[in-house]
């Protein structure tokens, strides 16, 4: 017997993420969903973003990795409330693992949450996890040909962080081609042009972060 | 990518469905995937075959409908669809303010079930 089934296949996931973002509005916060691939600047530019923000904003971060724990040491370093999601092998967050980790964060205590995702240029742009915001960071060495190779990311992301631009002269990066690529998949991302190494535009990004949360 | 998360998502869903619904078993599963959804239907079958195993879907066979990308141009007027995964402006007039009509789906159609 045939019957008729409608529903979308990540329709639990959308389901916990509705949940989880029930919660941080009633706690009062802001939640970013930080993605790119491995190695492009994601913790480097959560410890820059703290640097400016904690005395303007209370705030926690999410750090999920495959394996390891480095990461949230990092930031634990900076004083701030930080939980590590180890995924095992996942590729990507999903909803469910926020749902588990937040228990164990003072979210009424918070302003701001930055979820660090699995470096993956990929699927973490599947999975909502309840979040406010999706941002991702392309750093200028991986190529000016990612926006074209992997354009869902850009598409589901407001802010696009273009990292290591102190790295441009060294590089045959076309850092017009990656904006104008950029901007023909999502016409409304903003763009920002950073080095977390030498700070450069990095106040930029967080006003503009600032702004939103506030 | 992550068809395994997405064939474990769709098997929870099959499985809730005939539990609330009492049904014994499933034959077949009908699903719908937009060729910009970013899972690879030889991946899924594949996936989907490797997680049913001693399931209530143990016998059931996906069968996949791939919906190509399509889209409105508001600026030329023109409904399109295109053979490529992605789109990036309008295949007529160029522009890149087009709404994108179909290509993202991930849906659960329907369920061939016995009782």
């Amino acid at each position: 017997m045939k019957v008729k089934v409608i529903t979308r296949i990540l329709e639990a996931n959308d389901r916990i993420a509705a949940e989880n973002r029930k919660l941080f509005n009633k706690a009062g916060v802001y939640v970013i969903n930080l993605m790119s691939a491995p190695g492009a600047g994601k913790t480097s530019l959560i410890e820059r973003t703290i640097t400016e923000l904690h005395r303007k904003l209370r705030i926690g971060v999410i750090e999920g990795d495959i394996a390891g724990t480095g990461d949230a040491q990092r930031i634990e370093k900076l004083g701030i409330p930080v939980i590590q999601i180890n995924t095992g092998s996942a590729c990507h967050l999903d909803a469910n693992m926020i749902n588990e980790a937040i228990v164990a964060l003072p979210l009424k205590d918070l302003d701001l949450l930055i979820v660090e995702n699995v470096g993956n240029l990929v699927c973490p742009a599947e999975f909502k996890i309840g979040e406010d915001m999706k941002a991702m960071i392309l750093s200028i060495t991986e190529g000016d040909d990612k926006p074209l190779k992997y354009p869902l990311m850009f598409q589901e992301s407001s802010a696009l962080i273009l990292n290591k631009i102190d790295l441009l002269p060294y590089t045959n990066a076309d850092l017009e081609k990656i904006k104008k690529d950029s901007l023909s998949l999502n016409p409304n991302l903003k763009i920002f042009e950073v080095s977390c190494k030498t700070g450069q535009g990095i106040t930029e990004w967080t006003e503009w972060l600032q702004s939103l949360v506030t | 990518m992550h068809e395994v998360s997405i064939a474990l998502s769709l098997l929870d869903i099959a499985e809730r469905y005939c539990e609330k619904e009492g049904y014994k078993g499933i034959e077949s599963i009908g699903v719908k995937i937009g060729k910009a959804s970013g899972v690879m239907s030889e991946a899924l079958l594949f996936a989907f075959d490797a997680v049913k195993i001693g399931t209530i879907a143990e016998k059931a066979h996906l069968i996949i409908d791939e919906i190509p990308v399509s889209g409105f141009c508001s600026t030329c007027n023109n409904n399109f669809s295109v053979k490529e995964t992605y789109v990036l402006c309008c295949p007529r007039c160029g522009d890149t303010s087009f709404r994108l009509e179909t290509g993202r789906e991930l849906d659960v159609c329907e369920m061939e079930v016995f009782e």
